[in-house]
């Protein structure tokens, strides 16, 4: 029947490699639908904006660590912003919520599941290229979009948006709460809801792909583990974007039409009441954090399945409980849907649903502990292998367990209570969600570097970037707890004039201080990255780190279409490492007649 | 193969008919109900009239869904991808009116002026009047005015 | 290609990679998890107003708000009546639109355009019906901001009761209108032989599918709002 040929013809695209483009520089480079070529145009888009949110966190630290000094080239930069060499209150918090809003969104959602997702899932399920690449092209552009709005908004008069990158109302709603609330929280919304889109595009590319375009012989459990976590990431973020979107919609309309959806009559200082009526600003906590939460694992399930494939690879092991990670992935994504009123418990949440909330959160542990105890098991007894790439996976794991651990403390809501915005919050959620899906990242740039550029990255550059970033991590994070636990709270431009934090003033400098350190590292890394995209030692073989998964069986720098032949056929999972005696068993290789079964 | 299409042209015609009566008469009966509410005081009685509206509301998706948009008919494994993260709305719903109920109990019991303004009877208005007055505006002039009407009651 | 041959033998392996699980081209795959998107924004717009509504202490009576109908006198008492039939118009456009792909499904030219054509008048039959309703609350006094509609216990309203009415009525107005302009240019695909010369009218499903989620959500909004 006709709809089965129109099923087979758009199934496969099996004549992407075989003839031959003509690309001009803008069609390989700039408009490219390869999705290598995007996945590479979304880490460096990520890396532009890591770098910018980064010096962002180094300026605030400085004002943190240094409250009463005056550095005059500060003002040489930023402006009115620093009169006098002192960065300003409103630049403070502008800062702040503008590396929080660019590090959660346009690095480590954008930047790494945009990168990873786009890289690897068409490699390693076998695949000449996303289901749409077309789409897949809009979604990166709808991207760098959103990013010139965002970085636009650094620019206008009254400076973006300061309000936290949760964006609550009424310092979103009402333009007159504070400098960065006029254009600066328009400007916000709109590279938002671009953003939305890209990743709607992205997810649903993604999803598809996954699902229709495996090679012959992948069956789900074939997958890597990488290509699961994208797939949970790719539905998140479908399901959950959208709930922003609405939540922004009628933030417009309470900014710019007079609704009173998320203000209520409060008094305003100087204004008296407003003269809104019966909104509930609880209400765009509660669709923001229905976002939010699984933002988090949005954030964080890349990382997890590039680290399962990187330690596996790395130790030359299978991966432990392959099931059991791939149900616990599952477990993740579904719970991280239902707990996000854990971010709310001193809103005046209802206690009874508080405690449902905290019942919920708690869960998350078990997933994440056999998660944990699998890698561990994992690298036990391995035949380890300390390439860059496997520092940062196994860095990853332990930052995830240091964090985590604390997101049992913060997970219990009469705990919560003393602990809410203070540094222990911030201390938890960048060692578990920012540090380590950072790590994730940088595990995978090292681990496919050589299959994105054909060369391998400088390891000396590699170590020495591993160490400092590791130690620096422990060390800015670790002592903010105590400031935490004492009370320190978070987003305040000033604590030297109170009496009870002053005891923190060496503290914060010596945070402030290895956070220079821990930036400068990282430019070592960008450094490193640029040099070795044209300088740095070739690949010579097909499949350097001896790994099983697909990407490894196309040439060294393969072209749009992946494979020049036929696309290889699937015969076993992935993790066939000293199986045997045999050192590794690439997928693409038939089971052996005496070959044992996993 | 030409007689096997055409028998199941019949077939997908048959089953068009048959959804789309299922379908107008559900809405029949919720409009029935509508009516017959408009007159009903009683708040149990309104409630449960209001429990059997939305259990025809997704009796009418379940029509939709399923035969218009033709997802019985494929594969289990579509159904189970679509259906599965549809049951997140469950929490979904359930958390966030739980919470805006509480809220508002919260705000009757410890906020007496959010109280207060519950029993503010509103002026009767001269409906289909052009540029009616907006009424959340006018909080304080209403509440002064010792004129109020008390049609409101029912 | 995949061998036809061992795939029917294999029948019950979809997940094995090399086809689809689903037996649908990828297209449809993203339609339906767009749609599911979408669900969730709708979702998030008639929570949030159920979370509002259950907030507040009073709220508007449907029917003395929308009891008006075009061309009949002023204050005429006729509620629910106008929108049963915004809701048939929706209805049977839908009906139409299953014609329509199935239609399609039959390679039947003709047919599919008939019934595109019917599909895009009631969609905007129904357009035309929102758009009245608008205006004339929009005479009365309500929109974003302004509520001239008092309490069921004839209490003092807020506002939020129209601001959640003109914003997710008109969410699904612009999905209505985004509908139509779909169903136009595959209307116009279809009469410049588009998909016959693919073979296939795989598009008028997709067109399909959004249009009948259009339908999907006016079952829910109008239950919403006109009679809860």
């Amino acid at each position: 029947m006709s709809h089965e040929a129109a099923l087979h013809t758009s199934l496969g695209h099996d004549d992407h490699g075989h003839h031959e483009h003509h690309d001009t520089f803008l069609t390989k480079y700039v408009f490219s639908q390869d999705h290598k070529m995007i996945a590479k145009q979304f880490l460096i888009t990520g890396m532009v904006w890591a770098v910018l949110g980064g010096l962002m966190s180094v300026l605030f630290r400085l004002q943190l660590g240094y409250p009463d000094a005056s550095f005059p080239w500060l003002e040489s930069i930023l402006g009115k912003w620093a009169k006098g060499g002192q960065i300003t209150p409103e630049a403070y918090y502008a800062l702040v919520t503008t590396h929080g809003t660019v590090l959660v969104f346009f690095v480590l959602t954008a930047g790494l599941s945009g990168t990873f997702a786009n890289f690897l899932i068409p490699l390693q399920i076998g695949a000449r290229d996303m289901a749409s690449p077309f789409m897949n092209m809009l979604s990166y552009w709808f991207f760098f979009a959103a990013s010139i709005v965002m970085l636009s908004s650094m620019f206008v008069e009254t400076g973006p948006f300061s309000g936290g990158w949760t964006a609550y109302p009424p310092l979103s709603a009402l333009g007159d709460a504070s400098p960065g609330s006029k254009t600066g929280m328009d400007l916000w919304i709109i590279a938002m809801a671009l953003f939305v889109v890209s990743s709607l595009l992205g997810g649903l590319n993604y999803i598809a792909t996954i699902l229709n375009m495996r090679t012959k012989g992948m069956t789900m459990t074939r997958l890597p583990l990488t290509i699961w976590a994208l797939f949970f990431t790719a539905i998140l973020g479908v399901l959950s974007f959208p709930v922003l979107l609405s939540g922004l919609i009628l933030l417009i309309f309470d900014r710019n039409f007079g609704t009173s959806f998320y203000l209520s009559d409060i008094f305003v200082n100087g204004v008296g009441a407003l003269s809104n009526e019966g909104g509930s600003a609880i209400l765009y906590q509660h669709l923001f954090w229905f976002l939010g939460h699984p933002e988090v694992y949005i954030i964080l399930l890349p990382a997890m399945g590039m680290v399962s494939e990187i330690l596996s690879v790395n130790s030359r092991k299978p991966i432990f409980g392959y099931m059991a990670m791939l149900g616990s992935l599952f477990a993740i994504a579904a719970l991280a849907f239902l707990v996000w009123a854990h971010h709310m418990f001193v809103t005046g949440l209802n206690p009874f649903l508080g405690s449902v909330f905290v019942l919920l959160t708690l869960l998350i542990a078990v997933p994440s502990a056999i998660k944990v105890f699998n890698w561990l098991t994992t690298l036990w007894r391995g035949n380890i292998r300390f390439t860059p790439g496997m520092l940062f996976a196994i860095g990853f794991v332990s930052l995830f367990i240091s964090g985590g651990l604390t997101g049992i403390w913060l997970g219990n809501a009469a705990l919560d209570i003393h602990l809410h915005d203070t540094y222990f919050v911030i201390a938890h959620f960048h060692i578990v969600m920012g540090v380590a899906s950072m790590f994730g990242m940088f595990a995978g740039v090292y681990h496919w570097f050589p299959k994105m550029y054909g060369r391998y990255l400088n390891n000396s550059l590699g170590y020495i970037h591993f160490w400092v970033t590791m130690a620096g991590a422990y060390l800015i994070f670790w002592p903010m707890h105590y400031e935490g636990l004492a009370g320190m709270p978070r987003r305040y431009f000033d604590f030297s004039i109170w009496e009870s934090f002053k005891q923190f003033a060496e503290l914060n400098r010596f945070i402030s201080t290895v956070s220079m350190i821990v930036f400068a590292v990282q430019i070592l890394f960008l450094i490193n990255f640029f040099y070795s995209i044209f300088k740095g030692r070739k690949v010579t073989t097909k499949n350097p780190w001896e790994s099983n998964t697909l990407e490894w069986t196309t040439p060294i720098n393969p072209g749009h279409g992946n494979w020049p032949d036929e696309i290889p056929e699937v015969h076993r999972w992935p993790y066939d490492y000293g199986k045997d005696g045999v050192d590794f068993i690439p997928q693409d290789v038939p089971v052996g007649e005496n070959e044992s079964s996993h | 193969m030409s007689q096997d299409t055409h028998a199941e042209h019949h077939d997908v015609i048959a089953e068009i008919k048959k959804v789309t009566i299922i379908l107008s008469v559900l809405t029949i009966v919720e409009l029935i109900l509508g009516f017959w509410m408009i007159g009903i005081t009683s708040e149990g009685l309104r409630l449960a009239i209001k429990g059997v509206i939305v259990i025809l509301m997704m009796a009418k998706a379940f029509y939709i869904v399923a035969y218009f948009m033709h997802l019985k008919h494929e594969l289990k494994n579509l159904i189970m991808t679509i259906v599965v993260p549809l049951a997140l709305f469950i929490w979904f719903i359930i958390a966030f009116l739980a919470d805006g109920n509480s809220f508002k109990n919260l705000r009757n019991n410890y906020d007496p002026y959010f109280k207060e303004q519950a029993t503010i009877k509103a002026e009767k208005k001269e409906h289909g009047a052009h540029g009616a007055t907006p009424s959340s505006h006018e909080k304080g002039a209403s509440n002064e005015g010792e004129h109020k009407t008390k049609e409101g009651h029912k | 290609m995949s061998n036809v041959t061992t795939a029917s033998t294999k029948e019950a392996k979809w997940w094995n990679g090399g086809k689809s699980p689903f037996d649908v081209e990828y297209g449809k795959v993203m339609m339906w998890y767009f749609l599911m998107s979408d669900a969730f924004t709708f979702g998030a717009f008639l929570i949030s107003y159920g979370t509002v509504r259950f907030s507040t202490n009073g709220w508007p009576d449907p029917n003395l708000v929308f009891k008006s109908f075009p061309f009949a006198p002023e204050g005429v008492n006729a509620p629910l009546v106008f929108v049963s039939i915004m809701t048939f118009i929706l209805i049977v456009s839908s009906v139409t639109m299953v014609l329509a792909v199935h239609a399609g499904k039959m390679m039947d030219k003709k047919g599919v355009v008939k019934y595109m054509i019917w599909t895009i008048i009631g969609g905007i039959a129904f357009l035309s019906c929102q758009a009245w309703e608008w205006n004339h609350l929009h005479h009365e006094g309500a929109w974003w901001g302004r509520n001239p509609f008092m309490n069921a216990d004839g209490t003092a309203s807020t506002s939020n009761f129209t601001n959640f009415f003109f914003t997710i009525t008109g969410f699904h107005g612009f999905h209505v209108f985004s509908g139509v302009v779909i169903n136009i240019v595959m209307l116009i695909m279809t009469l410049m032989d588009k998909f016959e010369q693919r073979g296939h009218y795989l598009m008028i499903e997709k067109a399909g599918l959004y249009w009948h989620f259009v339908d999907l959500v006016w079952v829910f909004v109008f239950t919403c709002f006109y009679l809860l």
